[in-house]
C-alpha cells in the first residue's frame, strides 16, 4: 500500500518536471523532434537501468505477445491529441479536460478489470472520491487567482 | 468541440498507456515493458519526424542541456507507475500521480524555478489541492 503510494507520488513529480523540461524543448524544436528525443532517451534509460538490474534477463522475452510491440504507439496518440487539444482550447482548458478524462478512465478500468488487471469493484464512495478530485483539479486550473509576476527569471 | 474530443482522448490514452504497461509488465517484467513500449514510440515518432520534415534538431543546442534530459525520467516514471498500479489499482495510482504532478507544478510556478515565470498562487490553487487530497481520502477510507 505505502509503496504503491510513494511510487505514484514519485512518478507524478517526475511527470511534472518532465512536462516543464519538455515544453522548453517544444518551444524551440517543435513537437516531433521533441517527442523523438524524449522517447528515445526514455528507451535508452529504461534499457540501461533494466540491464544493470537484471542483466541479460532483460532480453529474455519468452512470454512476449505481438500486441506488446505496438503498445508504444499509444504514446504517439497521446502527443497528437495533446497538441491538437491545446492548439484548439489553450493549455488551461485542455489540460483540465485531460486530467479529468485520465481519472474517469482509471475508474472505468478498475471497475471493469480489463486486460487482466485486478478488478476493483465500483462503489458509490469511489465515484464521490473521483468527483471531489476532479472538482479540485478544476478549481486549481480554472479558479483564477494566479497572477504572473513580470519579473522574468533567467 | 473537436478540441474537447482531442483533450478527452489524450486523457484516455494516458490512462490506457499506464494500464497496458502494467499488463505487459506483469507478463514480461517492468523494465522490459518500459524498454519495448518506448522503443516502439521512439521509432514511430522518428518516422513521423522524417515524414513531416519539421526536424529542428539544431535548435536543441539553444536549450539548456539539462532540459534535454527530461525523457530519461520516463524510465522511473513508467516502472513506478506499473508497480503502483499493481499494488493499489489504477484509480488511486492516477489520483496520487495527479496530486504530485499538480503539486510540483504549483511549487515551480510559485517559486519561479527553471526559468518559469514566477506566479503568485491564489486561494483557488490551495483549495484545489486540498480537494484533491480530500478526494483521495474518500477513495481510500
Amino acid at each position: 500500500m505505502v509503496l504503491g503510494i510513494l511510487l505514484a507520488l514519485l512518478a507524478g513529480s517526475l511527470v511534472g518536471l518532465q512536462n516543464i523540461f519538455n515544453s522548453k524543448l517544444n518551444e524551440r524544436a517543435g513537437t516531433w523532434a521533441t517527442t523523438t528525443l524524449v522517447l528515445g532517451l526514455g528507451f535508452l534509460a529504461s534499457m540501461t537501468i533494466g540491464f544493470l538490474i537484471e542483466g541479460k534477463q532483460l532480453f529474455a522475452l519468452q512470454t512476449m505477445q505481438t500486441w506488446y510491440w505496438f503498445s508504444g504507439l499509444i504514446g504517439v496518440g497521446v502527443v497528437v491529441c495533446m497538441v491538437q487539444g491545446i492548439k484548439r482550447l489553450g493549455p488551461m482548458y485542455a489540460v483540465s479536460i485531460v486530467l479529468t478524462s485520465q481519472l474517469a478512465f482509471a475508474l472505468l478500468w478498475d471497475s471493469l478489470g480489463w486486460l487482466g488487471l485486478t478488478q476493483v469493484p465500483f462503489t458509490f464512495k469511489q465515484l464521490i472520491g473521483v468527483l471531489v478530485i476532479v472538482g479540485g483539479i478544476l478549481v486549481f486550473k480554472l479558479g483564477g487567482g494566479r497572477v504572473a509576476r513580470p519579473v522574468a527569471a533567467k | 468541440m473537436i478540441g474537447i474530443l482531442f483533450a478527452f482522448l489524450a486523457g484516455a490514452f494516458i490512462t490506457l498507456q499506464g494500464v497496458a504497461n502494467a499488463r505487459i509488465g506483469q507478463d514480461i517484467g517492468t523494465w522490459q515493458a518500459a524498454t519495448i513500449t518506448q522503443f516502439t514510440g521512439f521509432t514511430a515518432a522518428l518516422l513521423i519526424l522524417l515524414f513531416v520534415l519539421d526536424g529542428k534538431w539544431q535548435k536543441f543546442k539553444e536549450v539548456k542541456p539539462i532540459y534535454l534530459t527530461g525523457g530519461a525520467f520516463a524510465a522511473i516514471v513508467i516502472s513506478s507507475n506499473v508497480t503502483s498500479i499493481q499494488h493499489i489499482g489504477v484509480t488511486l495510482t492516477i489520483a496520487f500521480v495527479l496530486i504530485a504532478q499538480l503539486g510540483l507544478t504549483f511549487l515551480v510556478d510559485r517559486n519561479g524555478w527553471f526559468g518559469v515565470a514566477k506566479t503568485k498562487m491564489g486561494l483557488p490553487q490551495y483549495i484545489g489541492i486540498a480537494m484533491m487530497i480530500a478526494g483521495v481520502a474518500i477513495l481510500r477510507f
